[in-house]
């Protein structure tokens, strides 16, 4: 019942955001909507391709074609359906994200059952309770449903709803053991923002503990459908597209590229506005690498027994580190996190990283417009909020997972803190 | 005896065909404009048989190399400083966008036209000290409907594909743009109208252009044989309201007198448009040696003309004002324009085109709005009238562009009922640029060209243009038509966009890059160590701590 209800509240303050006067103010912020995600673009997408112009000609439509094709059958027959169709969306988004939560706090009791033994014995009441294992979906499916992150990205109507909602499905499809639609759910968000090809490694290591046996074969099995489910994906977009790839260039190409350097939230803007032409394709290259390639491996290695923790981790980078980041890819990872519910008293930077997270989504819009409307502050001070903020989640992040490796020295070690009776402190080595 | 005979006959038969071939002709135009504004049109035709342009003796012989080179078939190119107020002064001879204009169709026979396209605007720039060779892929379209060529052209050819179209609205024009034009001229600017063209009394008016426009001309009816017309014009209006008299004669206008015509030229003309002398009694003089009453498109046009003949002094026409207290009436031309940005901040914006049709019946009229690429327009957001879908729209290009290599370019095919205001409304969002794309002084703001409306308008009033047929001011005279072709700038605007800060390049790559070393330094550690636990001295008091402070101190 007081699921429901969540259910209903949150889906009333979205759809209500989408209908009140203040919604175009929404929609073209900064922060929610950018040049990839816009319900602005989209919109001119589809009306380019309902006048038979090709959208994917010009600079103004970044989404793939299966969204064109989508959104204009939607914009054509049933064109105020659509906020309730974003709303809905978003609510599935949080329900499988619910069930995702459910599901890995079954796995989780079973992985704690397993290593009992291994527990050090003062060390046993950390191990957690089932009620308490039990609490953390109810944590996430609110943090999911009343983050004011999620709720603005929603009321936005920003296409980040969608990719949320594909993320979200492939993770309770892999936490359920479902390979193909795990796969295919993570090609659709890869074939959308590309980012989300990252997921691909969490989700063979999940499905391969989930259907036990030869964990090889599965991984390779993972890989192979999810080539296959992409590549038929820009297949069948080129085949709409009546068979011209010139879109990739649009999609991919600008997510990699950053041609567009409207500010956001992330760290490229300003950064490759102020970039000397001659080292761009350089520090292009460094920063996508950053993003997409440089953490998945040393990470991977470290967290393989956790699955969920490194797709959380790699989420949650990736969104920080993408060239075109918005709230709502922050409101999605940020709801994943109270599944680590029983990591927090092992965080250090909790109270920082909260002040610096409510002080910069203050700060930015305050001087955002103190810069484009008043013309009284410049770029920098928008920077400098946007640097904050990255930082306060680069800190948020690298803290969750020093909380792990705590706990799990912890657990293996005891709560002592001591060296022959002597006081120590834990140290990296 | 034999040899040098044949030599002369050579001579002759050589200097026979130069003598049909090529021939200059010199007219000014001068029509008061309300209220107190005179425009002073100078216009020198040059024209050339097209095959033997390597051995004309009038025509330049560096444009003539140009346009074989390029193959170019016609060619518009003007340099404009000033706005030309159409609904104040009607509509010129040939309008012109402000800043620098370059159009051009080629021949048929090029297949790549823009590598011809770039090398011509990139000649030309070195011909006439212009910017020119800023003219890129970035801001060149190709208007589908709005431009057709003004000369001979074979019927039934695709030209629309081979027309390229280029503004840049910011060029400055001044004396180093005119001194080459000069020497364009057979008689350069020691003899002649060019006399008349003091760079120190042209660029003090309020609006000056040069321009030289090249066509092909039917020398025969049937357009059997083809002649080249090269047209090299300036139009100044001065305001005479400054210097409180509204007399003028060419001394007061251009520091000196007329020396006499061209030697070179075969007929030397003045027009003084005295229309306005039954309301606004003005005398001339010296008087004119005619006075022409020239019937067109429902509307009379007086004209004064004087044919100028060698003399051994100075030629000063002028105009002698009886009474001073009355100002020239407008009377509206039947299309007028308008067009200005909307909105504040500079994050979203609008472009607003207002058309006002003037005259009694609808008008055609075909509106290219041609937005940078730093100004993306959203053709969703088209509203005419505030209406999504127009019923006046009767047909619609559009080419989305895209950064750095193409321009927005949006072509409107209207029909304006009678006495009425259209209002083309399109939305933009501002673009933040790399910092070294920025001009000095970024934040004087960014120029948008100018609109073009090219309409066939169904009444001359207002209408001074030559007929497409005609070269000379004679032949207004009389030349009635169905309709009338004109394509008409409207006036250009500006929009400041967001700036970033120039001065910090270093800190932001430095400070950018210290975020991502943030992530990096924790995550290899997490990676690649391991936890251990570390014995530590005994706890410092805290009064050994500010001891131990001092102690650095003296350090």
């Amino acid at each position: 019942m007081g699921l429901m209800l969540k259910y209903v509240i949150a889906g009333l303050a979205r759809y209500w955001l989408i209908h009140m006067d203040y919604w175009q103010i929404i929609a073209n912020r900064v922060e929610i909507a950018t040049p990839l995600n816009s319900w602005k673009r989209l919109i001119e997408g589809v009306y380019l391709y309902d006048n038979n112009i090709n959208p994917y000609e010009g600079d103004s439509f970044h989404e793939s074609p299966l969204m064109l094709i989508f959104f204009h059958f939607f914009m054509k027959k049933f064109p105020y359906i659509l906020p309730l169709l974003f709303t809905i969306f978003d609510l599935i988004t949080a329900h499988l994200l619910y069930k995702t939560s459910k599901s890995f706090a079954t796995l989780f009791k079973n992985a704690q059952d397993k290593m009992k033994d291994e527990v050090n014995e003062d060390s046993k009441t950390m191990l957690l309770s089932n009620s308490r294992l039990d609490e953390a979906p109810d944590y996430v499916l609110s943090v999911y449903l009343f983050n004011p992150y999620s709720v603005l990205n929603c009321a936005g109507m920003t296409t980040t709803v969608i990719q949320n909602l594909l993320v979200a499905a492939s993770l309770w499809s892999a936490t359920s053991g479902h390979r193909i639609l795990a796969c295919a759910f993570i090609a659709l968000a890869t074939h959308q923002a590309l980012y989300p090809v990252l997921l691909i490694v969490p989700i063979a290591i999940l499905l391969a503990d989930i259907n036990k046996g030869c964990n090889k074969c599965s991984y390779i099995r993972t890989l192979l459908v999810f080539v296959l489910c992409w590549g038929f994906l820009i297949f069948i977009s080129a085949f709409i597209m009546d068979g011209s790839y010139k879109y990739v260039y649009n999609t991919y190409g600008f997510i990699l590229s950053v041609p567009d350097l409207k500010p956001n939230i992330g760290l490229f803007w300003y950064f490759f506005t102020e970039m000397f032409e001659h080292f761009r394709l350089l520090f292009v290259c460094a920063f996508q690498i950053n993003a997409l390639a440089l953490y998945i491996v040393p990470l991977t290695l470290r967290f393989k027994r956790e699955p969920v923790l490194l797709a959380t981790v790699l989420i949650a980078l990736s969104a920080i580190f993408r060239s075109y980041p918005c709230v709502g890819d922050v409101g999605f990872y940020l709801a994943l996190l109270p599944m680590w519910k029983h990591l927090f008293t092992f965080m250090q930077q909790k109270f920082i990283v909260a002040c610096a997270f409510i002080i910069t989504s203050a700060l930015g819009p305050t001087v955002w417009h103190l810069w484009i409307y008043s013309g009284s502050a410049n770029a920098n001070f928008f920077f400098g909020v946007t640097l904050s903020f990255a930082t306060a989640q680069i800190f948020l992040i690298t803290d969750l997972l020093f909380a792990y490796i705590k706990r799990e020295f912890t657990l293996k070690n005891g709560t002592s803190r001591q060296i022959d009776g002597k006081p120590a402190k834990l140290v990296l080595r | 005896m034999w040899i040098r005979f044949r030599k002369i006959l050579l001579l002759v038969s050589i200097t026979l065909v130069y003598v049909v071939a090529d021939d200059f002709k010199e007219e000014i135009f001068i029509k008061p404009l309300p209220p107190t504004n005179l425009y002073v049109y100078f216009q020198f035709i040059t024209q050339n048989e097209e095959t033997s342009f390597e051995h004309s003796h009038l025509a330049p012989r560096s444009l003539g190399e140009i346009m074989s080179r390029y193959q170019v078939d016609e060619l518009h190119l003007t340099l404009t400083e000033g706005q030309w107020r159409h609904n104040k002064w009607g509509y010129p001879i040939l309008d012109a966008s402000s800043g620098a204009e370059l159009y051009a169709w080629f021949s048929p026979s090029v297949t790549d036209v823009d590598t011809h396209w770039r090398k011509l605007s990139a000649t030309l720039s070195g011909l006439f000290c212009a910017s020119l060779n800023f003219i890129d892929n970035f801001n060149t379209v190709t208007p589908q409907m709005a431009m057709w060529p003004m000369g001979a052209i074979k019927v039934n050819k695709n030209v629309t594909s081979q027309l390229r179209y280029a503004t840049l609205p910011r060029e400055i024009v001044c004396t180093e743009n005119l001194t080459p034009w000069k020497k364009l001229l057979p008689c350069e600017s020691s003899h002649g109208f060019a006399a008349l063209l003091n760079s120190r009394m042209i660029h003090n008016t309020n609006y000056h252009s040069i321009g030289v426009h090249v066509r092909k001309i039917c020398k025969v009816e049937d357009c059997s044989e083809i002649n080249l017309e090269i047209k090299q014009t300036v139009a100044l209006v001065y305001d005479l309201k400054i210097i409180n008299s509204l007399d003028w004669s060419f001394r007061k206008l251009f520091g000196q007198g007329l020396p006499g015509p061209c030697p070179l030229s075969s007929s030397s003309k003045i027009y003084v448009d005295v229309s306005s002398n039954d309301t606004f009694p003005f005398k001339l003089n010296p008087l004119p040696d005619s006075v022409v009453l020239s019937q067109r498109g429902g509307s009379d046009t007086t004209l004064a003309i004087y044919n100028i003949i060698p003399t051994n002094h100075m030629i000063n026409i002028g105009a002698e004002y009886g009474t001073k207290d009355k100002v020239l009436v407008t009377i509206p031309p039947p299309l007028t324009f308008n067009r200005y940005v909307l909105g504040y901040g500079k994050e979203f914006g609008g472009i607003v085109t207002e058309i006002k049709n003037n005259y009694w019946a609808p008008i055609d009229i075909v509106l290219l709005e041609n937005a940078p690429w730093w100004l993306p327009i959203q053709l969703s957001s088209l509203r005419i009238n505030g209406e999504a879908q127009s019923k006046l729209v009767k047909s619609l290009y559009y080419s989305p562009g895209r950064s750095r290599q193409k321009p927005y370019h949006l072509e409107l095919l209207m029909r304006l009922p009678s006495k009425s205001t259209t209002t083309i409304t399109i939305d933009f969002e501002f673009v933040f640029l790399k910092w070294q794309e920025y001009p000095p002084d970024a934040n004087h703001g960014f120029y948008i060209g100018s609109a073009l409306i090219s309409a066939n308008l169904p009444t001359a009033r207002n209408y001074t243009s030559l007929p497409v047929t005609g070269s000379t001011m004679d032949s207004i005279i009389n030349a009635s038509k169905p309709w009338y072709p004109a394509i008409f700038r409207t006036n250009g605007a500006m929009v400041s966009l967001p700036t970033p800060d120039f001065s910090m390049p270093y800190n932001v790559i430095c400070l950018a890059c210290t975020v991502v070393a943030l992530a990096f330094g924790p995550l290899h550690n997490i990676c690649t160590k391991e936890l251990v636990l570390k014995a530590v001295g005994s706890p410092i008091s805290l009064r050994q701590k500010i001891m131990n402070l001092f102690k650095k101190k003296q350090d």
